[in-house]
């Protein structure tokens, strides 16, 4: 068993540190877009640190459950990120678990989360876990139909080995079961993310809050780990959207440095690239009502659909 | 990596363009607002016009270049200007409900184009350019038909009936390398042009008569 | 000549006939039979355990021969038994579920003193743990129909037991007369079987499906599904299960969606991977398509329910749709040929099993201790409980995340099975059949993250906010058996879901038997650590090294507290009002509310209907009653059940007119027969 601890602690050290910068980036590059300055990209990282230092409220009807959750939501989208290829192929927990370990850690964390939501015995807790369950159900299948039609052209669900099947020739990213499986995988990325169209990550009226509710009465600390769990599940959701469809630069197992820092900066620009088109989908849609996200994920489900039979079909 | 030879390229980019296209269609089946649906239609007949020129280029046949540029002047500029005229002479700006709601169509919609897939299976040694692209022309011309009957609007059943044209036409530049003789697709072209012209006509004095576009009020169609 | 395992065996049927003996003896001494009877079960229940895990760790096929219980005056009518690697497999199952049932009934049953018969209840339970067991190692057609027979009875009996209620009685009914149609369905097809071999031993009957000719197969096919499918719970013949379920008590509840559902997933193995042969491709599919139906309907159905018991009832459709996925997957296999894929879709479906075997008994005991607390079912008047049944509600959780599929624990294994299976038969061939792999894999991708927004729902609105009703209020934990019991089932889910590989290795000599494969040295990578999909185009998971990652990571989080947080404090506060003073229970969200949304998505199944009726004096804004009624369509009742029920109303009473009451048109009908007879005869 090859466990290269320096891969290990490397990929640990980048998705701590750069998702709160992603975070804070598409936060930035939103009110640019629509003519305000917005906050610096990384004040994320001293809102995290003020949140640390912060004493905490729990509140009187809160059981175990609800301290247990953020570290369950934190450490859940840190292991997830650590099964995705970011800067090189072998991601360093390829061999324990592949993009349906990732699905399912990511599936765990928002179990607790959910639960978080409703220990304390909020309405606004209790509507975003009704909420956030039932948007997350109806992703589950578009994004499980389009992983397994990306698995199935690599042959395999180890998620390097699906990173290096898609790099063998560049042209063949055209695939049309590629394409529409990005398209969906967007879409998917959209909903688990909490982004526009399907929620409004900055929004104050609870009335319209799905994630953000279920957060409402964590403080301190905990609000710092679920905040940051957040961010880190935005990023490796990105980071697998962009590495293994698009994985242009990544480098191999046993690279040199130069290679790793051409595949570092390919990655960076990728993931801003990704950000960009975000933000743009962001800005130029509205918020849509609850009962219509589902014919928005119907529609994903659908690209994905296609992307299947689009696999045998022209080949 | 070696550099692609155009048989690569062609196979990849007219797949990836016919897909978009039934992709584009699937949006029209969802879609309500008329005047988003007329830039869809627009953008459908443009990648099919990318597909006769893509087809053109890596297969030296000249004539359908002159399809492609047929195509884009008469489907993507003048067409959709026509019917944009009739929108707003008319002020009427939204779709009434279909029949089927859009996820139901949706579903529906992928099942026809399984079908269309299934059909043409023992058909791809057919094609000259050994793609099956016309799976998804017979896909859009199953879908396109859907669309009639699921809309109510004059003005979307006529944007439907375009969509199964667009259809026959990527059967026909695709199933055979050089593409079908001139004057057949210039007589079809034609015909269309002039079934539009006269359905515009027709929209507008549904209209005027009715007070509506919805041809469900046409019930009184008996001898 | 008795072996050990055989000796073990032996004991552990003897412990269980004693218990019922001596707790239907002692019925008036109530703790003593409690003592005796659940004690000797729980014995019986360990024996069975070691003697079916030393059996298929031993690797052997056949572990007992098969022997003669008991001859009958006619030489065809004997009792054999057998115990075969898929007998072994399952003994455990009956046998582990069993002992922790047991254990827990020794506190559960203390809630009956004084009101119901103890003795009765603890007889019943272990006459019903002999006969299942029985069950699984008949060797021939008569012990295996005569222990079917009983095991229905006995739990017609058990449904029955607080026949006060008029919906218990009519549950009992309901599922007495379906228990009546699959042993029909059974009898019918295992007799075309036995006609074809000549003998009733299944010693003669395995391989028998290939002198059948191919419309005899098929219908014999049919039966079985038929049969086992109603045993089983598969939609849509699984009417009874959410009907039966909640109104036994607990424990049975837990004995029945635990073990004896499993049996029709035996006879379904047995039947078909032994006796019909090989099969054709629609069966696989036939299968393939039942279970994925039942998932996602078990689940949405689950999801509506706020009654607790009836919610888990539902679930097990929705597992057994799982672990019919599995199976249909493997015969699919078999057809093409594919033997090293249809294993690993047989390991997917029988590992699925034990799991949910496991983790449904361990979620219906957490329910029964629920019950015991708060005097009712109904969640709505449950919550805060997590407070005041701390251990309860910490075993409840570890099933409700097993069951939702979540890593680290056992759903998670084997839904993983069952995805690369699915995902690897993709290229078994070219036909479009292979398209029902990956939509049943989204399918199954549907249920897994329904299931997890129904326990949510579940675990949430019973454990956590504040309590409801009085009673929640003055909860108290449950007793110490009650928890051992519950403790057991957990340690089994923990271990189904650290160690996969060490118990595939339990796993082989079943495949060896079944598919002539024997796969744990394929699926296990890194000495045991890792699970990997078969072949090589499978990934690899390892439940324990994510655990163990997790430990390892925990210092981050331990890290930034010490950094940053050391010198916080921590205040308990009321929870945000909006300014009111004080939240009271009826402002948290209900269970009904929790499931809304996903009712209104899914209105074209369920068809829900709301009824307001309001009186008022002098005007109707100021009303002085509301009632408010909102149920959903019962669809398979209204569509199937009930047209085919007036069907055979209709017939029967068409048929009455031949009943016409006097002496010479008897006569008449005798005369007609015997003149008919004679000419057909001659």
């Amino acid at each position: 068993m090859n466990l290269d601890p320096l891969n290990f602690l490397g990929q640990t050290l980048a998705l701590l540190l750069l998702a709160p910068l992603l975070s804070g980036c598409i936060k930035n590059w939103k009110a640019k877009l629509q003519n305000r300055r917005g906050p610096r990209p990384w004040q994320v990282y001293f809102d995290i640190a003020k949140f640390l230092r912060k004493d905490m409220v729990i509140s009187e009807h809160a059981s175990w459950v609800f301290s247990f959750a953020p570290y369950v939501v934190f450490l859940t989208a840190l292991l997830a990120g650590l099964m995705v290829p970011m800067i090189s192929a072998p991601a360093p927990l390829r061999l324990f678990g592949g993009v349906l370990a990732v699905v399912g850690l990511l599936a765990l964390g928002r179990f607790f989360l959910a639960l978080g939501g409703l220990d304390p015995a909020s309405t606004f807790g209790g509507m975003g876990s009704s909420r956030e369950m039932t948007i997350s159900a109806i992703a589950e299948p578009a994004m499980m139909l389009a992983i397994f039609t990306v698995a199935i052209t690599a042959g395999s669900t180890d998620l390097s080995q699906i990173a290096q099947s898609t790099q063998s020739a560049t042209w063949k990213l055209l695939n049309p079961a590629h394409v529409l499986a990005f398209a969906a995988l967007f879409v998917v990325l959209l909903a688990e993310t909490g982004r526009i169209p399907v929620d409004n990550p900055a929004t104050h009226l609870e009335l319209t809050m799905i994630h953000e509710a279920m957060l409402l009465e964590y403080s301190g600390r905990y609000l710092a780990f679920m905040e940051w769990g957040a961010s880190i599940k935005q990023l490796v959701l990105m980071t697998l959207l962009v590495n293994v469809f698009f994985p242009l630069g990544l480098a191999g197992p046993q690279a040199s440095v130069a290679a790793l820092g051409i595949s570092l900066a390919a990655y960076l620009a990728k993931l801003l690239a990704l950000s960009a088109v975000v933000v743009v989908v962001e800005t130029t849609n509205a918020k849509m009502r609850l009962f219509r996200v589902p014919d928005l994920l119907s529609t994903a489900f659908v690209l994905a659909a296609l992307a299947l039979l689009s696999t045998f079909l022209f080949q | 990596m070696h550099p692609p030879t155009t048989l690569e390229i062609s196979s990849q980019v007219i797949p990836l363009m016919a897909t978009l296209m039934l992709v584009v269609q699937l949006l029209l089946i969802a879609q309500r607002m008329l005047l988003t649906s007329i830039r869809l239609f627009a953008i459908q007949s443009l990648l099919l016009a990318g597909i006769a020129a893509v087809v053109a280029y890596y297969y030296n046949a000249g004539h359908v270049y002159v399809v492609a540029v047929l195509t884009i002047v008469g489907k993507v500029i003048f067409l959709p200007w026509l019917l944009n005229r009739l929108v707003h002479r008319i002020q009427i700006h939204q779709d009434t409900e279909p029949l089927l709601n859009a996820p139901t169509s949706m579903l529906i919609c992928a099942a026809l184009t399984l079908l269309g897939y299934s059909v043409t299976r023992p058909f791809t040694s057919l094609e000259k350019l050994g793609n099956n692209t016309l799976a998804i022309a017979l896909a859009l011309l199953l879908t396109g038909f859907f669309l009639m009957i699921n809309r109510r609007k004059a003005l979307t059943q006529v944007l439907a009936l375009l969509t199964v044209e667009n259809g026959v036409m990527l059967a026909a530049v695709a199933l055979t390398t050089y593409g079908m003789p001139l004057v057949v697709e210039l007589g079809i072209f034609f015909d269309v042009m002039v079934a539009v012209m006269v359905l515009g006509i027709l929209v507008y004095r549904i209209r005027e008569n009715f007070d509506s576009m919805d041809t469900g009020k046409l019930d009184q169609l008996k001898g | 000549m008795m072996e050990s395992s055989a000796i073990l065996l032996t004991f552990a049927l003897w412990a269980y006939v004693a218990g019922m003996a001596g707790a239907l003896v002692l019925q008036r001494a109530e703790r003593l039979a409690n003592v005796i009877g659940f004690g000797l079960a729980a014995l019986g229940g360990v024996c069975g355990v070691i003697f079916s895990v030393s059996s298929l760790a031993a690797g052997r096929a056949m572990t007992i021969a098969p022997v003669t219980l008991w001859s009958g005056p006619i030489p065809a009518v004997r009792l054999v038994v057998e115990a075969d690697a898929l007998s072994c497999f399952f003994v455990l199952i009956v046998s582990l579920v069993g002992l922790a049932i047991s254990v827990f009934s020794l506190g559960y049953a203390r809630t009956y003193y004084g009101r119901k018969n103890v003795g009765v209840l603890a007889g019943v339970f272990n006459a019903l743990l002999l006969v299942t067991t029985l069950v699984f190692i008949a060797g021939n057609l008569w012990m295996f129909l005569i222990a079917w027979e009983l095991m229905a009875l006995l739990a017609y009996a058990m449904v029955s037991f607080e026949h006060e209620d008029r919906e218990t009685r009519q549950a009992g009914v309901l599922y007495f007369i379906m228990s009546h149609l699959d042993a029909a369905c059974i009898l019918l097809g295992f007799l075309m079987l036995t006609q074809a071999a000549g003998d009733f031993s299944f010693a003669s009957l395995r391989g028998i499906g290939a002198k059948l000719s191919p419309q005899q197969r098929d219908a014999a096919f049919m039966l079985f599904v038929i049969g086992f499918g109603i045993k089983a719970g598969a939609v849509p013949l699984h009417i009874w299960l959410p009907v039966a379920h909640p109104v036994a008590p607990s424990n049975i509840s837990a004995l029945m969606s635990g073990v004896l559902i499993k049996t029709g997933i035996y006879g379904l193995a047995r039947v078909c991977f032994e006796f019909l042969g090989p099969p054709p491709m629609w069966w696989g599919a036939t299968l393939l398509t039942a279970g994925t139906v039942s998932a996602v309907l078990g689940v949405l159905y689950a999801l509506m329910e706020h009654d607790l018991k009836r919610l888990l009832a539902y679930h097990s459709i929705e597992n057994i749709g799982i672990i019919l996925m599995g199976l249909g997957a493997a015969l699919m296999f078999l057809h093409t040929g594919h033997a090293v894929l249809a294993s690993l879709a047989l390991i997917a479906g029988l590992y699925h099993t034990i799991n949910h075997a496991v983790f449904k008994a361990l979620l219906f005991l957490g329910a029964g201790a629920v019950l015991h607390a708060t005097h009712t079912r109904n969640m709505e008047e449950m919550g805060g409980l997590a407070k005041r049944m701390r251990w309860t509600s910490l075993f409840f959780l570890v099933g409700a995340v097993a069951i939702s599929a979540l890593p680290p624990l056992n759903g998670f294994v084997s839904e993983w099975l069952t995805y690369q299976s699915l995902l690897q038969g993709f290229g078994t061939t070219t036909s479009l059949v292979r398209l029902m792999f990956p939509l049943g894999g989204a399918m199954l991708a549907l249920t897994g993250a329904l299931a997890a927004a129904c326990f949510v729902k579940a675990f949430g609105i019973t454990f956590l906010a504040q309590p409801r009703s009085e009673h929640a209020r003055n909860a108290h934990e449950a007793s110490l058996p009650m928890l051992v019991g519950q403790g057991i089932l957990t340690a089994a889910c923990i271990i189904l879901g650290l160690f996969p590989t060490a118990f595939l290795k339990l796993l082989d000599p079943l495949t060896q038997q079944l598919t002539g494969h024997q796969l744990s040295q394929q699926l296990t990578v890194a000495n045991g650590l890792v699970l990997s999909g078969a072949t090589a185009q499978g990934g690899t998971v390892s439940t324990l090294g994510i655990t163990l990652m997790f430990v390892c990571l925990l210092p981050v989080p331990l890290a930034l507290w010490a950094v940053f947080a050391r010198r916080t404090r921590t205040r308990i506060a009321p929870t945000w009002d909006c300014g009111q003073r004080g939240l009271t229970p009826q402002m948290e969200y209900t269970a009904t509310g929790f499931s809304k949304p996903l009712r209104m998505i899914f209105k074209a199944l369920f068809r829900p209907r709301r009824e307001v009726q309001r009186e008022y004096d002098f005007s109707p804004y100021f009303a002085t009653t509301l009632r408010f009624e909102s149920h959903m369509e019962e669809v398979f009742q209204s569509r199937i059940y009930r047209p085919v029920n007036l069907w055979l109303l209709r017939l029967s009473r068409r048929l009455r007119a031949l009943q016409a009451g006097s002496l010479q048109a008897y006569l008449i009908y005798v005369f007609i027969t015997l003149v008919a007879l004679l000419l057909f005869a001659s």
